[in-house]
């Protein structure tokens, strides 16, 4: 009986061990809703929209995608000037960074994932392959619904 | 019995009281528009633009609400987003929608036809108009309605993006400037002060 528990609780031990082992060290990125705007064939840039949750430790950093569907691929951000006029402007730094334990938005006036030379109709339920690339994460594939915005 | 009585009428005569009070309040009171009001005693500078199917001016739509908004087709971010509450608007408005006219000036001559900046308006609502002109005719145009825009060369393969003001200007039927809406007022409240300035 006493060797009963005694394995027991060695078999704890080294599950505890290995729970410890395995705690994730450095970013996890997770990518949800990501979709881009329906747009005439006569406007050459698109742009992608999406929320970048990263659920590591470490920091992490997108810094640029790619895509069969654009010519180019660039990182930009709308702003307000001064004076109430707006601007859009490759994003300060070439990237978009991701604290660890923080949520960033690209959205509608702000951050986008620039398409440039669109190479594909977007017309709603058009579903674009984007490959995002991540300082640490490395590359993360995803698919990008092109949809009406929602209220 | 008899007191219970009193208490009762009094009650429902308050009562009674409170939701006249409240709805003559709300038929009565000054409408508030989400829009910044403008008072002008100058009529909106007339102007005469290229559209696909020949000039077009301002005057052209007087008796009908006209929303001047200034833009250009590279734009995939900031004027998407405008021309989508725009579009939002017309619908809210429904029947109305026929008394407004949107029309998308470019700010970007150079890389904008007529035909381009109609086929890219129309994408949002078939209605709306798209001019543009010579460099010289927008810079008029622009300046004459407070509307900043600059070129800015970007590193990159966009080549060069156009800065803009992106705010709505609402000339109403008789051809003033009435109102101004800022980037990201939502369609249903453009819906609301349109469907005012249509009803008076
Ligand atoms: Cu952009």
């Amino acid at each position: 009986m006493k060797r009963f528990v005694g394995l027991f609780v060695g078999m704890l031990a080294l599950v505890a061990l290995a729970a410890c082992g395995s705690k994730p060290q450095g970013p996890k990125i997770v990518i949800e809703n990501a979709w881009g705007r329906p747009s005439p064939k006569v406007a050459t840039a698109g742009a992608f929209y999406m929320t970048i949750r990263n659920e590591g430790t470490e920091d992490d950093a997108l810094i640029g995608a790619d895509s069969d569907a654009c010519g180019t691929i660039e990182l930009h951000e709308s702003y307000m000037k001064e004076g109430g006029a707006m601007g859009m402007r490759p994003v300060p730094g070439g990237k978009i960074v991701i604290p660890a334990g923080e949520t960033v938005e690209l959205k509608m006036g702000g951050l986008h994932i620039m398409c440039i030379d669109k190479q594909v109709d977007f017309q709603p339920g058009t579903k674009v392959k984007l490959i995002l690339h991540f300082e640490k994460s490395g590359d993360i594939p995803i698919e990008v619904e092109i949809r009406n915005p929602m209220n | 019995m008899l007191r219970n009585r009193h208490f009762w009428f009094g009650f429902i005569g308050t009562l009674l009281l409170v939701g006249l009070g409240w709805w003559a309040w709300d038929r009565f009171r000054p409408y508030a528009f989400h829009g910044t009001v403008l008072q002008s005693n100058e009529p909106a500078p007339d102007f005469t633009l290229m559209s696909a199917n020949g000039p077009v001016s301002l005057s052209d739509f007087r008796g009908k609400i006209v929303l001047l908004y200034f833009g250009y087709t590279f734009c995939p971010d900031v004027c998407p987003t405008t021309l989508t509450e725009l579009k939002r608007a017309m619908e809210v408005l429904g029947d109305d929608a026929d008394q407004v006219q949107v029309i998308m000036v470019s700010v970007d001559p150079e890389r904008d036809t007529p035909e381009k900046v109609q086929e890219y308006v129309e994408y949002f609502w078939p209605t709306f108009l798209g001019v543009t002109g010579t460099p010289d005719q927008i810079a008029e145009v622009a300046t004459q309605y407070g509307i900043y825009y600059e070129k800015r060369e970007v590193p990159g393969a966009t080549g060069y993006l156009m800065d803009h003001t992106a705010t709505v200007t609402v000339v109403d039927k008789d051809g003033y400037i009435k109102l101004i809406f800022p980037f990201g007022t939502p369609g249903e409240d453009i819906a609301a002060d349109l469907k005012y300035l249509i009803d008076h």
